[in-house]
């Protein structure tokens, strides 16, 4: 087991955000969150990753409480938005910054960075510009590639497919999709995208304040499920 | 329209997380602008007396009439320095139904709520009201009033232009003041001008001429529509951005490698520093701040005291500490995220706070080792002080970091700025200042300086010494506040 949620709890004013009795992620399992504005989404990521203190309940990463101890960083690589990034640095320093702290010396970042050619499109590399001068999905490839840069054994990201162009979109989703056919990297990505999500997800979970109500996994029956859910929705 | 963006922006200022949450923050500004808004005034009230004091020979008249222009000089320098362009956001507005004449004559509207502007008037206002409007008629009075608010507006709309027009950076802020010195130095040292004659020449027909207050308003709309039509036509997005910087190199700090982890971090962090405004321009400051002995150790009354000393000694050596540190972790609020996510530990997070202060404080020391020539008892002081930095101002610095919650927008310029200001600076200012000399007045008193001040460095050493320990300290009241620092950073 990867990740095991215990009754998780997290009010904001009296309002519950999210609110998880149990939920395990398997090693390997490629989980898709979606659900609309508000729902808890990103609040859920934020609390995996330890930035948020819950109000009660645990998150355990391979048996372990992230709020406690710091190892789940070692294997974790996240991207939620550009709080992850430096955004005074050039994509380059940025990518030397991330492989110093993962120890991955400078001509491994150079090797892994060959193979990220088409993905990032002659748009990233060797532009002379920093991060904050790029444009959201430029930063967005940035912050996916410096997270598969940290050799992780779990990824998340938050809403990957928001702003990256549909060339982009087509190349990440292959990339997401390598990831889980290889059965190694256990990952969660969270999209407004249902075709993208069910596409490269083998789980989707579907919030509603808070509330995880549906868990299912994918199949082709799926795509029709969800959109008639959030057709329904009023 | 102007009403509803004036609306937007109090908001903006009410709203925002960073404006004074707590109550001690608003108090606290409240009476240091009492208190500068009571000395204004009594500045004011007695500014006949004060004229008559300096100029007893003339007229108080003539006098105000001699002093006018160089308050405006120098009400010119300050703006230049001081005053922020009004950069409002206009970019939500510039796609709505909203025509850029009305968004320009908002920049301008707005722009003219700032204490330049009060001043001239709070400062005169008094004064004529005391002297000129009994003696010498409400035509006079009119005629001064209006003169000196043409003036005010003329040096603020010249300011904004001027500082918008050559983008001024600091060479050209440096040459500036070297001419206002000069003439300053020509004027008062060497006689050769006199620009007190060129104000009485000017202000003494004004006395006799009364209408001829409508120059400087004429002036003052002139400048205003300079102004506005170089505005209106600069109006775009990408030429109001601030950053016109060209090309950005990746550069290398490998002084830092040897450091491991928090090495990277903290050449990371002084990429921080060097690539954005605000905390370059408190590096600046840093520079100017090396100066501040020439101030104290030429005077022959601060010269004679150790406490001067040690006073000057602290800043000169420790002010990357305290003018950088104050705002610690805010720095980084932007990418603070980040940082919790990544593989960093909280110990290398604060060593490298070590390494960027110890780094400074070994260079600022250095640079001052040449006041050596006032003797070398200032150069011991500065030795210890130096000791007292890095051993005990540092672990009170970085304890405070740990109770910041504010965010800071780097872009924006440093003079003016409050963002990122809260009670955490104030309290902090008090031990930094208080307790060297805690630890050295008894020993003053008892008549053994010498030992007070080999104490305050033995202090500090053995802070540096037993820095582990104050480091654990530090991780563990870090992890504690851990999801309070990230969320007060996230609040934009």
């Amino acid at each position: 087991m990867m990740i095991e949620i215990k009754d998780l709890k997290k009010t904001y004013n009296g309002i519950t955000v999210v609110d998880i009795p149990s939920l395990q992620i398997n090693k390997g399992e490629s989980i898709g969150l979606v659900g609309n504005n508000g729902a808890g989404k990103t609040t859920l990521f934020r609390i995996i990753l330890d930035l948020i203190r819950k109000d009660s309940g645990e998150v355990l990463s391979k048996g372990f409480n992230v709020s406690d101890t710091d190892t789940w960083k070692d294997y974790t690589g996240s991207y939620l938005d550009e709080g992850f990034l430096i955004e005074y640095l050039t994509p380059e320093e940025y990518f030397y910054y991330i492989g110093s702290l993962y120890q991955v010396s400078r001509t491994d970042i150079d090797v892994k960075l060959e193979t990220y050619t088409d993905f990032f499109n002659g748009e990233i590399l060797g532009k002379k510009k920093y991060i904050r001068d790029l444009s959201k999905g430029n930063q967005c490839k940035v912050g996916v590639v410096a997270c598969l840069m940290q050799n992780p054994e779990i990824i998340m990201l938050d809403e990957p497919f928001a702003n990256i162009d549909p060339s982009t979109q087509f190349r990440l989703k292959n990339m997401l999709k390598q990831v889980a056919f290889e059965g190694q990297i256990t990952s969660i990505v969270s999209s407004h995208d249902l075709n993208h999500v069910t596409d490269v997800c083998k789980r989707i979970l579907l919030m509603e304040k808070g509330l995880i109500i549906k868990d299912i996994q994918t199949d082709v029956n799926t795509l029709e499920e969800l959109e008639s859910y959030f057709s329904v929705m009023k | 329209m102007i009403l509803s963006f004036l609306q937007h922006q109090w908001k903006a200022f009410w709203r925002s997380k960073n404006t004074g949450k707590s109550i001690a923050v608003r108090v606290v500004m409240a009476f240091l602008l009492l208190y500068l808004f009571a000395n204004v005034l009594v500045v004011a009230y007695f500014l006949d007396e004060i004229l008559d004091e300096l100029f007893p020979l003339e007229r108080i008249v003539d006098a105000f009439n001699g002093v006018i222009l160089y308050y405006f000089l120098f009400d010119l320098l300050m703006r230049f320095q001081l005053q922020e362009l009004p950069t409002l956001s206009v970019r939500p507005y510039l796609t709505l139904r909203v025509t850029r004449n009305q968004i320009v004559n908002y920049l301008s509207i707005s722009s003219l709520w700032t204490g330049f502007n009060l001043a001239p008037v709070m400062l005169t206002l008094p004064f004529l009201f005391k002297q000129v409007l009994p003696y010498h008629g409400v035509g006079i009075f009119w005629g001064y009033l209006l003169a000196i608010i043409g003036l005010t507006l003329f040096n603020h709309f010249f300011s904004l232009w001027f500082k918008r027009k050559v983008n001024l950076n600091s060479w050209f802020l440096l040459a500036f003041v070297g001419v206002v010195a000069g003439l300053g130095l020509l004027d008062f040292h060497w006689h050769v001008i006199s620009i007190s004659y060129v104000s009485k020449l000017l202000f003494n027909h004004l006395y006799q001429q009364p209408v001829l207050a409508i120059i400087p308003l004429f002036m003052a709309i002139v400048i205003f529509f300079i102004n506005y039509k170089f505005l209106k036509n600069n109006l775009y997005l990408d030429e109001l951005r601030s950053d016109h910087s060209g090309e950005k190199t990746s550069t290398d700090i490998s002084f830092f490698n040897r450091f491991g982890i928090a090495g990277e971090l903290a050449a990371t962090e002084l990429k921080l520093i060097l690539r954005n405004k605000r905390p370059s321009s408190s590096l600046k400051i840093c520079g100017i701040m090396m100066f501040y002995g020439l101030l104290f150790y030429t005077n022959p009354v601060y010269a004679a005291s150790f406490g001067w000393k040690i006073f000057a000694a602290m800043f000169m050596t420790g002010i990357f500490i305290i003018n950088y540190g104050q705002f610690m972790f805010s720095w980084q609020a932007s990418h603070f995220d980040g940082i919790m996510a990544h593989k960093i530990k909280a110990l290398d997070f604060f060593k490298s706070k070590l390494i960027l202060f110890y780094t400074f404080s070994s260079i600022t020391y250095i640079l001052t080792i040449p006041y050596v020539y006032f003797g070398w008892k200032v150069l011991l002081v500065q030795s210890v002080m130096v000791l007292w930095n890095l051993g005990v101002n540092t672990t009170i610095v970085l304890y405070f970091a740990t109770r910041n919650y504010r965010r800071i927008d780097l872009t924006k310029g440093a003079s003016f700025n409050w963002e990122g200001v809260g009670a955490s600076q104030w309290i902090l200012s008090i031990p930094l200042f208080t307790l060297p000399f805690v630890v050295y007045a008894p020993f003053g008193l008892l008549g053994q300086p010498m030992a007070g001040i080999l104490c305050i460095g033995f202090i500090g050493l053995a802070g540096m010494i037993t820095r582990n320990f104050w480091l654990n300290l530090l991780v563990k009241e870090f992890s504690e506040k851990r999801y309070l620092i990230a969320e007060g950073f996230r609040n934009e």
